[in-house]
């Protein structure tokens, strides 16, 4: 039984207070895409490949900066921890659902409106293509946390170095999903998506739960 | 019954390669009160950190037991949540364990119940080092550890924590101060742990 709707609540109260992700990345993120066709192309209307790809890396870039926007400092995480008592794991999972509930609308409104304003679609079935895009999100936000949570690059250029070859393999799942590959094939990588988050949420688990002391 | 929480014969502490602490035998109990004293430099705030688990250098080759206890230190970096107000840390630091009625009773008692919608960013060290205080009554931990206790408070903080000690005194809780020298708070018995020698 989920019981720490606190650190959740913790989390969804300072990201609505510092709004850096909603305010200053969605927004920038927006323009781009705004200003990216007629950059590209000199109209309104890419095409089809061009799209999908172009979309990823405005996913990645997006991703990318949501991860670095605000970085956890690991020796004032272990005192927040320490001072009220919270397990580690708890927090990564809580942050986990946090970040996961402020990084999906966002995420879902940068891809609607690059396809409104390129004028072009997902060439699948939209509920793969959800589904990629919360596998995307769920790997991205936990990957993040973990090096967050245990290294102590509190430089957001090391973070940028460090997230973006992790963003561009987690990636490399969705591409074909976007590209409309046959069903059969869609599903085989959703399952492994699946795999890879499961795995990564294990590992990151098994880490929690050694001693600290 | 006492518990010997924390037990130590050759603690060496340090960051990187420079030693702070050198071979420091250590028996901490739950039902003494402790103060440390050391000039600047002598690794009081390290050897707090240590025991309330918040230390991130070298160990070395240290050999010591530790018991879990709940440890809870206020330190002279503040630890509390600069984008929550007072009640929203109140609430999140004690994990909604305790009622918004008994935060109300305690944050006045403490002098911040007008102070209890405002966010931390706007707080000074003072009302902060209150506000933890006011949290660690809440909690009440089994060990609190207080680097430079009497730092940023006033003359009415420095009453409140006199009065908190000796709550905790009468619970049989145990405190851990640490200073240049004997500040004499504690009204009942307690330990001196001398890092200057």
């Amino acid at each position: 039984m989920f019981n720490n709707y606190y650190i959740v609540k913790k989390e969804i109260l300072g990201e609505y207070r510092n709004n850096t992700s909603l305010f200053i990345i969605t927004p920038t993120m927006a323009v781009l895409v705004l200003v990216f066709p007629i950059l590209s192309e000199n109209r309104y209307i890419i095409d089809d490949n061009f799209f999908t790809i172009t979309q990823l890396l405005f996913l990645i870039v997006f991703a990318t900066l949501f991860s670095i926007r605000n970085p956890l400092s690991q020796k004032k995480l272990m005192r927040e921890l320490n001072f009220g008592d919270i397990a580690r794991k708890d927090f990564f999972i809580s942050k986990t659902i946090s970040e996961f509930v402020i990084f999906l609308p966002q995420a879902i409104i940068l891809i609607s409106l690059f396809s409104i304003f390129t004028n072009t679609g997902i060439q699948n079935h939209l509920i793969y293509f959800g589904i990629s895009v919360i596998f995307f999100s769920v790997n991205s936000i936990m990957t993040n946390l973990f090096f967050q949570m245990f290294t102590s690059f509190e430089s957001r250029f090391v973070q940028f170095i460090l997230m973006v070859p992790i963003l561009m393999s987690l990636s490399f799942l969705v591409a074909p999903i976007w590209l409309g590959i046959n069903p059969n094939l869609t599903n085989i990588y959703l399952v492994m998506y699946l795999g890879i988050t499961l795995l990564v949420f294990l590992f990151t688990n098994w880490f929690l739960q050694r001693d600290f002391k | 019954m006492s518990i010997n929480y924390l037990s130590a014969k050759n603690l060496t502490l340090g960051y990187g390669n420079s030693i702070v602490i050198k071979n420091l035998a250590l028996s901490l109990y739950d039902n003494k009160d402790y103060e440390v004293i050391g000039r600047n430099g002598a690794g009081k705030s390290t050897l707090l950190n240590f025991i309330s688990n918040n230390f991130q250098g070298n160990k070395f080759d240290s050999k010591f037991e530790f018991k879990n206890l709940r440890i809870l230190e206020i330190s002279s970096e503040y630890t509390l949540i600069e984008n929550l107000t007072l009640i929203e840390n109140c609430l999140y630091l004690t994990k909604n364990s305790v009622s918004v009625d008994s935060v109300d009773k305690v944050l006045s008692d403490y002098g911040m119940n007008h102070f209890k919608e405002d966010l931390i960013q706007k707080f000074s060290s003072g009302m902060i080092k209150r506000s933890e205080l006011a949290i660690a009554h809440l909690i009440n931990p089994e060990i609190l550890c207080i680097d430079e206790p009497l730092n940023y408070l006033d003359k009415d903080g420095s009453q409140l924590l006199i009065q908190l000690l000796e709550k905790r005194s009468n619970d049989t809780r145990s405190t851990i101060l640490s200073s240049q020298e004997s500040l004499n708070l504690f009204k009942s018995d307690y330990e001196t742990i001398n890092l200057n020698v």
